[in-house]
């Protein structure tokens, strides 16, 4: 009696929790993948901006908002004052305008919600992939198309090396463009 | 050479046994040990576990949303010249020390990160010194005054208004006119033109004004010697780049007298071998062991008191040479009786006066602004004899002001005390610390109706006035400063006034136009009227005012033409006043500025404490230096007491011996046991002001002492010099055979460059080879133009966010700086030879920290870099023990929690980080990274303007600071670049090469321009 019921135990019972709870985290880990690298995390902004109007529809470069881009380490938010470059003309009347304006003349900043971030351990430099030709879209995709700004790809230090290592067949439309450093200090420092 | 028998530390030299001991372990006694149970939490394990389990369970539920990121705030309107993430840089001048050096301060986002040299600036070239690199941690300070407040004297305690401070001031001024009391300002010497003639005005408008002017380390023996000897009080500074000799007398030339900078800067400038195989010689006759005695090629150990026989004889010896009349001369003993008197040897002084006398005319004899003016009349003198005159440069310019006689600060003080002083104002100085104190004037200021002291940091002086008013600080600051004559070097504000604090002069202006509101732009407006009114028409410039002040902002220095100068006519009849002294056989104590808290001014900041004494390596504390002999017969052993008693006071000292003292002479350094500093200042050290007479504000600062006597009990100084020690000194003689240190003799050098017995081998090895393509950086550190004044040392404190951790944690043997300057002697411990090494971490080919780490948190990159990754560190320590040169750095705690209850955790001090460097917490290893970031930014560059990364432009931050230029950093695959010619040169070699680590910091063999006679 007592040896059966070792035996169920042995045979039955342990395999049988072992593989819910192994079954159960593998499922979770890989389930809960992209939520945990914050891939599809989409603020609400405190403006509803659209950058499906703006970037798609009315074809703004990136670069006429995000200036430093290609001369500095950080894309950089752009100042209010960079909206109101249209906006003391254009669409006056709409709320969010109204709003934009209000933020505008009492001079305080427009706390936007963080979307992208890597650690502050990892320097990553904007200029330096930008002027090599690597278009916004391969790291925040297709911007022009989203009406709130959601995150679209991991950016964890795999999914860099991961780049880094097949630049030259990921974007064998840039010529001549190289395998990216490997090496700590590329970005560590 | 490399014979000789070379020790750190008179321990060492002579062995005590435990020497060999130490070295073999990786870390000081008690430092891995110290874990006393009795400290601990007294949670037990269970109740520990039981609070992680409930706070994490907190943890969880608390959150709102795991996802969230934070925020990222723009600007609202965008200034024009900022982008985030890009460094501004901005032309201004360093206030720090009175060399007034231009700078270029590098700001990010508005912040002021880091001050070095500006190239442009024809004084300082673009290097500045360790106190100046350091003076941006003042800016953060978080002790700094942010509001004006009350004294002792005031009603009522507290913060109080600018508002009420301005009606008070005017009041109080113009009952002191009304009642006939007196107004006094005292200051530290203005070297500003502008400031100086705002001061004038303010007498004008408050008649019987006294302005009192004090320095600390002031030129005024030097400055009535030149007026006894050729009749005007502008002195002629040396132009030291032309010298081919320089004698110096008790004057530490590449330490902390006069314009330290430029003086470096041209001393090393003339031993580049790379330049050329002739150098300049360099004599120290001193009986301190300075920085300037450590790289002089001779160097004599002579008692200051001795120096005017010393020098008469040697005018003689000279004059007998030239057979030239020698004006009458007191008589004295002659060379040889001196030298055999004093202990030096004879062969060098007849070298010294062949010398003198075969470079007449291109060498320079230079005396200490310690020394009395008799002996800087007979140096005058001697320099007129052989032709020396050569060298002096053009007149001090007007603005050079003499300081206040003794007598005038006396009487003003005994004004004080009467009751006939009214009103008293301190402009940024702090008389109550700085002035003897047999003069009295804490006493006297409690006689004063009305005082304030305009400061940036409460001070002792502060303390006791009516009313102390922050100021700003250089960084926040408007000025001109002309220490030259035809350089105006202009400072701008490089960020907007942190606190409510006013400029000083803007303080003044208020106050003598009282109707005028205040405004930031009070001064500023001032200044530039006062340039557009006096400076901009005599310098006939063809643009209008508004673009050349542009311009001028931008450089941050004017040069204006110098007009001829008269010919000097030496009196002879200066000689006549000349009277040696009789020496009682008793001490003397030589009182010294401090190598880089400079009067006192810089106690509270704690890079500065931490950076060791060039010589003892003795941080946050000084000492009194005594020669070995001198503590056989006192009966004294370092970290002993003793008690010197000079006429005017007492004061008990914990005693260094220090090799290469004079005897019966005592060294000690002002700036040291300031009461009221700040958290990090506050009673570090011993105050020896006690000890000044009232006439060292004008006289020397040579004090004879009473009594020298052992006093009870000891006190630990912390002292560097036998931490991480390089050479494993298992059998004594062994580090002889290293080579750590290889010096020649640079006649022999000449004859045959590889005389010096520098091979280079291959040798075999168990490590695969790697081959490094592309650019691979690299390092060479001319040993003969080092002077081992730690500039580098501060610049890397600076650039890569290095903490500061206190003496405690020093004497563990736990500092953090990530390059130190090794200082090694060799010969006998009354006349040692020494010479610096910068060591910092090697980047090693086959690095043997790499080897070991069992997480691979250290590892080489492409370029040739020994990368340390922290994030990935977990703290096994394991590279720090298999580093050869004993370079890396562990954080034993987060040290920026650990100082003074968190000192350095306050704000705004995380706004002075270099935001391109991570800040390393507890548990990691750190090291020299050849300053990454800064190669990172280059690349990015390169990058941006499509171009091939070559590696020229990139600059370390010790380099940068190096006042020497003894650092050259560059591309090893480059064969342009100077350091594929330092590689190269038969002078370089590797230290410890033989373990085939294939280090990539090569070092250029110090060569000794000596006479090549076989020495003792």
């Amino acid at each position: 009696m007592k040896k059966s019921l070792l035996d169920y135990t042995l045979k039955v019972r342990i395999p049988l929790v072992a593989f819910v709870a192994i079954g159960s985290f593998v499922g979770t880990y890989y389930l809960s993948r992209a939520e945990r690298d914050g891939v599809g995390y989409a603020p609400e902004q405190p403006i509803l901006f659209s950058h499906r109007l703006h970037a798609g529809t009315m074809r703004i470069d990136c670069k006429y908002c995000h200036t430093s881009v290609t001369s500095s380490p950080q894309a950089t938010i752009p100042p209010v004052g960079t909206c109101m470059n249209c906006h003391t003309v254009a669409r006056k009347n709409r709320p969010a305008i109204i709003q934009l304006t209000k933020f505008y003349e009492e001079g305080k900043a427009v706390p936007w919600k963080r979307v992208h971030r890597v650690p502050d351990y990892a320097y990553f430099n904007h200029s330096a992939h930008v002027n090599k030709g690597i278009d916004c879209v391969h790291c925040h995709g297709a911007v022009e198309n989203m009406e709130v700004v959601a995150q679209v790809s991991s950016f964890t230090m795999g999914a860099c090396l991961d780049c880094h290592r097949t630049a030259p067949e990921r974007l064998a439309a840039i010529p001549g463009i190289k395998r990216g450093p490997e090496n700590c200090n590329a970005c560590h420092r | 050479m490399n014979e000789r028998n070379q020790w750190r530390s008179l321990h060492e030299e002579q062995d005590a046994g435990t020497t060999p001991e130490m070295k073999s372990q990786e870390f000081m006694d008690g430092v891995t040990d110290a874990f006393d149970p009795e400290t601990l939490s007294p949670l037990s394990r269970k109740q520990f576990l039981a609070l992680m389990a409930a706070s994490a369970a907190f943890a969880a539920t608390g959150c709102t949303n795991y996802r969230d990121k934070g925020e990222i705030v723009p600007y609202n309107k965008k200034p024009e010249e900022v982008t985030p993430g890009k460094a501004n840089l901005y032309a201004s001048t360093c206030t720090a020390c009175p060399q007034a050096c231009g700078i270029l301060v590098k700001t990010r986002e508005g912040r002021p990160v880091k001050l070095d040299g500006n190239p442009d600036h024809p004084v300082n070239r673009g290097r500045s010194c360790a106190t100046g690199q350091a003076a941006i941690l003042n800016l953060y300070d978080p002790a700094r005054l942010r509001a004006p407040h009350t004294g002792a004297a005031a009603s009522g305690t507290g913060e109080v208004s600018w508002d009420r401070i301005d009606s008070e001031a005017a009041r109080q001024l113009a009952a002191c006119i009304r009642d006939g009391k007196q107004i006094v300002l005292m200051t530290a010497p203005v070297t500003s033109p502008t400031a100086q003639k705002l001061i004038l005005e303010f007498r004008a408008a408050f008649p019987g004004t006294k302005v009192i002017v004090y320095d600390r380390f002031h030129q005024e023996t030097r400055r009535s010697a030149w007026e006894l000897c050729y009749g005007s009080a502008a002195l002629r500074p040396v132009a030291w780049e032309k010298a081919r000799l320089i004698v110096a007398l008790e004057a530490d030339i590449l330490g902390n007298e006069g314009f330290t900078v430029e003086q470096t800067r041209a001393v090393a400038g003339a031993r580049d071998i790379m330049v050329s195989n002739t150098f300049v010689r360099l004599y120290s006759v001193e009986g301190t062991m300075s920085l300037t005695g450590t790289n002089a090629d001779y160097r004599c150990r002579l008692h200051p008191e001795a120096q005017l026989e010393f020098v008469l004889a040697l005018t003689r010896a000279v004059a007998a040479k030239l057979k030239l009349a020698a004006a009458s001369l007191p008589a004295g003993p002659d060379l040889a009786a001196i030298a055999h008197r004093r202990g030096l040897p004879l062969k060098t002084l007849e070298h010294l006066v062949d010398d003198l006398v075969t470079l007449r005319g291109k060498g320079i004899v230079y005396a200490g602004s310690a020394l009395n003016t008799d002996v800087h009349v007979a140096v005058n003198y001697l320099n007129e004899l052989l032709g020396n005159t050569a060298l002096y440069g053009p007149a001090e310019p007007a603005t050079a002001v003499t300081v206040t006689p003794p007598a005038d600060v006396a009487s003003t003080i005994a004004d004080m005390k009467a009751g006939k002083v009214g009103f008293v104002a301190h402009l940024d100085v702090n008389p109550v610390y700085h002035l003897p104190k047999v003069l009295g004037y804490a006493e006297a200021l409690k006689s004063v109706r009305f005082s304030v002291a305009m400061t940036d940091v409460e001070n002792e002086t502060a303390q006791l006035c009516t009313y102390m008013l922050p100021v700003h600080t250089m960084l926040e600051s408007w000025g001109d400063h002309t220490v030259r004559t035809g350089v105006i070097s202009l400072q701008q504000p490089v960020i907007a006034p942190l606190y409510a604090t006013r400029q000083q002069e803007a303080i003044l202006l208020r106050w003598m136009s009282a109707s005028t509101p205040f405004s930031e732009l009070l001064y500023q407006e001032y200044l530039k009227r006062h340039w557009e009114s006096a400076v901009f028409p005599s310098l006939g410039r063809l643009t209008d005012f508004l673009t050349f002040w542009q311009m001028a902002l931008h450089d941050g220095v004017v040069t204006t033409p110098v007009s001829a100068q008269a010919p000097l006519q030496f009196r002879k009849d200066a000689l006549a006043s000349l009277r040696l002294q009789e020496h009682p056989d008793r001490y003397a104590v030589v009182l010294l500025a401090s190598p880089y808290l400079g009067d006192g001014r810089w106690a509270n900041n704690g890079w500065l404490q931490e950076l060791p004494h060039p010589i003892s390596k003795v941080v946050w504390d000084n000492y009194a230096a005594i020669s070995p002999a001198a503590a056989r017969a006192l009966g004294v052993e370092s970290n002993d007491l003793i008690e010197v008693s000079t006429e005017s006071g007492k004061v008990t000292l914990p005693v260094f011996v220090q090799p290469g003292t004079a005897e019966q002479l005592i060294a000690v350094s002002l700036g040291y046991g300031r009461w009221n500093a700040g958290p990090v200042g506050s009673n570090v050290g011993v105050d020896v002001t006690p000890l000044l007479p009232a006439g060292c504000l004008t006289g020397p600062r040579v004090v004879r002492a009473m009594s020298v006597s052992k006093s009870e009990g000891s006190y630990a100084l912390a002292s560097t010099q036998e931490h991480h020690a390089l050479d494993d000194t298992f059998v004594k003689d062994f580090h002889l055979k290293r080579h750590i240190i290889r010096e020649g003799i640079l006649e022999e050098y000449r004859k045959d460059p590889h005389s010096l017995g520098i091979e280079r081998k291959e040798h075999e090895s168990i490590s695969p080879r790697v081959e490094f393509v592309g650019v691979k950086w690299a390092m060479a550190i001319d040993l003969n133009k080092c002077t081992g004044c730690n500039a580098c040392v501060a610049g890397c404190n600076v650039e890569n966010n290095l903490p500061v951790i206190g003496k405690e944690q020093v004497a563990k043997g736990r500092e953090m700086q990530w390059i130190r300057i090794d200082r090694y002697y060799s010969g006998t411990p009354e006349e040692p030879l020494a010479s610096h090494q910068p060591m910092l971490c090697q980047h090693c080919d086959n690095a043997p920290c790499e080897n070991v780490c069992p997480v691979v948190a250290t590892n080489h990159s492409p370029d040739g870099l020994n990368q340390m990754i922290y994030n990935r560190c977990v703290g096994t320590k394991y590279c720090s023990n298999n580093c050869p040169y004993k370079v890396r750095r562990f954080n034993f705690f987060n040290f920026r929690d650990h100082l003074a209850d968190g000192y350095y955790q306050q704000e705004p001090v995380s706004l002075m980080h270099n935001p391109e460097v991570t800040v390393r917490s507890r548990g990691v290893m750190e090291k020299c990274t050849f300053c990454v970031q800064r190669i990172m930014e280059a690349r990015q560059h390169a990058t941006e303007a499509g171009v091939t990364f070559d590696g020229k432009q990139v600059e370390t931050a010790c380099q940068q600071a190096c006042p020497a230029q003894a650092i050259v950093f560059g591309n090893m695959h480059d064969p342009g670049a100077d350091i594929s010619r330092y590689r190269e040169h038969p002078a370089g070699y590797d230290v410890l090469g033989e373990l085939n680590v294939k280090p990539n910091v090569t070092y250029l063999a110090r060569l000794r321009n000596i006479h090549s006679e076989k020495r003792a």
